[in-house]
């Protein structure tokens, strides 16, 4: 006969019919006999069938599961947006020979810088690290643009999905509120940046958006569900989530 | 409303995620007609219905799994939509040859571990205090031959989910694929890349650690 230690070292696979005919049957053959062991597995099988019931870890039964895939397909996309750039889908070779050029304009650049007769000046290499330079700020602007535009949205989605009550009647819009401060101080970086010609189509939705980023961060942390309806008849009526996607794409096809 | 600029939607996928949202309204985990395989390829493609769509009959099973690590149903929540929001960013590293279940759930493991290190370690539930809680209020429990039947349905949950989250990281894993994910024990040897003895060897720890946890105050819940 098999010994206690040995039959309880098989008695969770015996619950989860993991065992072999062999085993199984010398188990089961066991707990036969041992009032012991057959207590153990009662045991066993008792906290198996917890485990496996649907009241551990169960979520809460609320709207958030009807909204949340299509909240987080908006998301995704517009993270995804913000590497989809044509100009910046490069393979690394060609980030590391893009910065073999940088490097080797910079070289240049450090020795024109020192050499004693400038007066002999190849025009054609000057123009062209002009150019490289130039590409080089319509990328970064595109980039920086989107990305503020990326976060913009989201903020704007938050909002409008904000349900944390302070109160009975007043809406947590605490995070809302330091997030557009944020964005603002952003906007100001992102000025010089959207005088470059290939993103200046987003600076009227920029400036509309720093508008509203002004009248949102001065909201109380906890606001009334009318402010919020307020803030939130102004996204429609400016139609702002819809016009951030079509900005986007301007930019992603450019 | 932003939803409506979801582009790249073939009909074929559109009419998956109508048919699906009328067999399984809105919350549903339960298998719908297309294979989750085929929904997979489709996200890859970059339609945003079919991702809705995985989301959907996921987002529960994700969430017990998410929950076994995180404490705070918040946190959970957040977690949960990291959890998809990896998928979608790194759908295209997902190969057909390998179950997306497993691969999904791998990323929600990965990330629940990222959360608990960051931010929830040291905050998880001590079984102890859970026990000393729920102690007091099953004082007045009838008399059971077995001591884990005198806690009540509430009691019983709490304590299990405390147990839960105390377990090393391995024996949860396991625990959270084979309970809360539904998967075969061969399942979770692929979606782990550990050998079927190594699965099985952790199961009967964890559930033998859970047991002793439980009954590791049996003198206070006999109340001897």
């Amino acid at each position: 006969m098999s010994s206690c230690d040995s039959v309880r070292e098989m008695l969770v696979l015996h619950a989860e019919d993991a065992l072999g005919p062999e085993e199984r049957l010398e188990v089961e053959q066991h707990l036969a006999g041992c009032a012991s062991c057959a207590a153990e597995a009662a045991q066993v099988r008792k906290i198996r069938g917890w485990l496996s019931g649907p009241d551990l870890f169960v979520p809460q039964q609320d709207l958030t599961w009807q909204l949340l895939p299509e909240k987080l397909a908006v998301r995704a996309q517009a993270q995804s947006r913000r590497w989809s750039y044509p100009g910046l889908r490069f393979p690394k070779w060609a980030w590391c020979a893009v910065a073999m050029v940088v490097f080797a304009a910079g070289l240049t650049w450090t020795r024109r810088v020192q050499a004693p007769a400038p007066a002999e000046q190849p025009p054609q290499s000057a123009a062209g690290n002009e150019a490289f330079l130039g590409k080089v700020r319509t990328a970064y602007a595109r980039e920086a643009t989107a990305q503020y535009l990326t976060r913009c949205q989201n903020l704007l989605l938050d909002l409008t999905g904000a349900d944390r009550k302070c109160t009975e009647d007043r809406y947590d819009v605490s995070l809302e509120v330091t997030q557009a401060r944020q964005l603002l101080q952003e906007k100001r970086m992102l000025d010089p940046e959207l005088s470059v010609p290939d993103v200046a189509h987003a600076r009227n939705l920029c400036d509309e958006l720093e508008r509203f980023l002004l009248s949102l961060s001065t909201s109380q942390d906890c606001e009334t569900r009318d402010a919020l309806d307020t803030l939130e008849r102004s996204i429609e009526k400016d139609q702002l989530l819809l016009r951030i996607n079509l900005v986007q794409s301007g930019i992603a096809l450019e | 409303m932003p939803y409506d600029t979801l582009t790249g939607v073939e009909a074929s996928s559109r009419q998956v995620r109508e048919s699906n949202v009328m067999a399984h309204p809105g919350n549903s985990d339960e298998p719908a007609s297309c294979a989750t395989e085929d929904l997979m390829k489709q996200v890859q493609r970059g339609d945003m219905y079919a991702y809705q769509e995985l989301i959907r009959r996921y987002q529960r099973r994700v969430f017990r799994i998410v929950s076994s690590y995180v404490r705070n149903p918040e946190d959970a929540m957040e977690v949960l939509q990291d959890t998809f929001l990896k998928v979608y960013a790194a759908r295209h590293t997902w190969e057909s040859r390998f179950s997306f279940a497993g691969w999904l759930y791998r990323i929600a493991i990965n990330a629940s571990i990222d959360r608990y290190r960051r931010s929830d370690r040291g905050r998880t539930s001590s079984l102890e205090d859970v026990m000393e809680t729920q102690l007091q209020q099953s004082a007045t429990t009838p008399e059971a031959p077995d001591p884990l039947d005198r806690l009540c349905d509430g009691e019983r949950r709490r304590l299990l989910e405390a147990a839960v989250r105390n377990l090393p990281q391995r024996q949860r894993e396991v625990v959270s694929l084979r309970y809360f994910a539904e998967m075969s024990l061969e399942e979770i040897a692929t979606a782990l890349g550990c050998p079927l003895g190594t699965v099985k060897s952790n199961l009967h720890k964890a559930v033998m650690g859970l047991k002793a946890m439980l009954l590791g105050q049996r003198g206070a819940l006999s109340y001897e």
